[in-house]
């Protein structure tokens, strides 16, 4: 076994888990909610993506793009359908409900896609890059590079913006926020979109990686739970630690132990961590920071 | 120009026949209340008056449920099927009882608007460097975190922030509560001067003594309606005021 090879890999499936975990930060962070359709998303991200490329002729530049404008279309129409519950902080109905647009989305999915697995293949995933016995491809390293731009992106929005201002008001106090003059419906509406959007990016990026079905999506859920729990809820820094340490974990655990009790191992770990720091490794308090 | 002035002329606000219930209580039943321009109003009563649930309707806001109707209207127009927003950016700001600053941002972040206020007739619309003028203290603790704040300070700091809103009238729910005598008195002295720079001003007060040191005209609220109305000068002299509230034994 090659050790530096299963950090690279590990660093790799890292940053994918972070990346498609970045918008469900934000989400919990600021809403308090919850989106258990958050896997299905994924999934018609990636295969509006392999439509627009394998189908549509776009190119793969274009065709994330559009994939990111259907993710957010979806994240708008879950919340206006949820908005009551949202503002009543209604947690089961919203768990119960997004886990039914989930299905929702699976279904459809299938009847439009077919249920056949497709590969969604692009410029970069072709490219393979081989230094002695490493090997990684384009698309590892676009990932790679793809979740930091974004984190850092988030973490400077959020710091140092009047938008990212507005939406830090809305996490901490969305009836404080109301006196200060923030339309918090627009605030709830925004968070929705770029959850929708950034998780069509994230399978833009990483689904090349992998066969595509129309029936995933859970793997991609429970992984994101994870790495947003673990990461220390709604921090953004946090979430993004936590996916690259979750990421080596896997690959490393896999490579040395056996891959086929990674999750359980993961799982095992995080009840750990969450018994001896509830706040997650970024503990402190909750709030998108 | 002729509405305008007209509108000017009016008072800043009037409402008529608001009533608020919480789960089928009625806890307001209010059949007229106005504020003129520049005039600050105080609002006494008991606890569980309904004096906290009148500011709060009038901004059409809550941390409850409560169920409200009636007319409100400021400046001239309706506003009664606004939501909270819109009324602030109106120009009606509240500064609430408890939970007051962000915690987690800093003083300078708390004094910054959501929304670019708009200067108007009526409407002036205070600058970072105004309000750390009007409470140095402020200015000293610009870095700290809301959380960090003494209840005085955070006091100063929901006020500043109303404040930067360009308010046509300032709600405040319970200024004094919890200060010390020496910071009642600085934070309701402030009131009078900004009243003074134009400002309307309907305060909620439990601290009757205090408040009739700085309102021109007080309400007395009891089981959610007005008793008694009138100038500060003779309700302190009326003997329902003096036995209930200042302490005095007829």
């Amino acid at each position: 076994m090659n050790l530096t090879q299963q950090i690279i890999n590990g660093l790799v499936l890292g940053h994918a888990y972070a990346l498609v975990a970045i918008g469900w930060t934000l989400l919990l962070g600021v809403a308090r909610l919850v989106n258990f359709g958050h896997g299905q998303m994924y999934m018609v991200g990636a295969f509006v993506t392999w439509w627009a490329v394998a189908q549509a002729g776009v190119s793969y530049v274009l065709a994330v793009p559009i994939a990111m404008g259907v993710g957010a279309v979806f994240g708008l129409v879950m919340q206006r359908v949820m908005l009551k519950a949202t503002f009543e902080k209604n947690l089961v109905s919203i768990m119960i409900m997004t886990l039914g647009f989930g299905y929702v989305m699976h279904g459809a999915a299938a009847l439009v896609f077919g249920s056949t697995g497709q590969i969604l293949e692009t410029s970069l995933s072709l490219h393979e890059v081989n230094m002695g016995d490493l090997w990684f491809t384009g698309q590892d390293a676009a990932i790679v590079i793809a979740a930091i731009a974004l984190f850092v992106a988030l973490k400077w929005v959020l710091d140092g913006t009047r938008i990212g201002r507005l939406v830090r008001m809305v996490a901490e106090d969305p009836k404080l926020a109301q006196l200060a003059g923030v339309n918090v419906r627009r605030v709830y509406y925004g968070v929705f979109a770029f959850e929708g959007a950034t998780v069509a990016f994230a399978a833009g990026m990483v689904a090349p990686r992998t066969p595509i079905l129309t029936s995933m999506g859970f793997e991609e859920v429970i992984m994101t739970f994870v790495v947003v729990v673990f990461g220390g809820i709604g921090s953004v820094k946090g979430s993004y630690f936590a996916g690259v340490a979750l990421g080596l974990f896997t690959a490393l655990f896999g490579a040395l132990v056996s891959p086929a009790y990674t999750t359980a191992a993961a799982f095992l770990v995080l009840i750990a961590l969450l018994v001896l720091r509830p706040g997650g490794l970024t503990s402190g308090a909750a709030g998108a920071h | 120009m002729s509405t305008q002035v007209e509108a000017m002329a009016g008072p800043v606000l009037q409402v008529q026949g608001l009533q608020v219930a919480y789960a089928g209580n009625r806890a307001l039943d209010l059949a007229a209340l106005k504020v003129g321009r520049g005039e600050v109003v105080g609002v006494v009563g008991a606890n569980g008056a309904g004096k906290s649930t009148l500011v709060n309707a009038l901004a059409g806001w809550s941390r409850g449920d409560p169920r409200v109707s009636g007319e409100v209207t400021l400046d001239g127009t309706r506003i009664d099927s606004w939501v909270p927003h819109e009324r602030i950016r109106a120009g009606l700001a509240l500064v609430p009882e408890g939970r007051l600053v962000f915690g987690r941002m800093s003083v300078e972040e708390n004094l910054s608007t959501a929304f670019v206020p708009p200067a108007g007739p009526g409407r002036r619309v205070y600058s970072r460097e105004e309000i750390y003028d009007l409470f140095p203290r402020l200015k000293e603790r610009c870095q700290h975190l809301g959380s960090q704040l003494s209840g005085g300070e955070r006091q100063m700091l929901g006020i500043g922030r109303a404040l930067m809103m360009g308010p046509q009238l300032l709600l405040l729910d319970e200024p004094s509560i919890g200060l010390a005598p020496m910071l009642v008195a600085q934070v309701l002295g402030t009131m009078r001067t900004l009243a003074g720079q134009g400002l309307s001003i309907l305060l909620v007060e439990q601290n009757v003594r205090a408040a009739i040191e700085v309102v021109d005209r007080l309400v007395l609220l009891e089981r959610g309606r007005v008793v008694l109305e009138g100038p500060a000068a003779q309700m302190g002299n009326d003997p329902r005021i003096a036995q209930a509230y200042l302490g005095a034994h007829a």
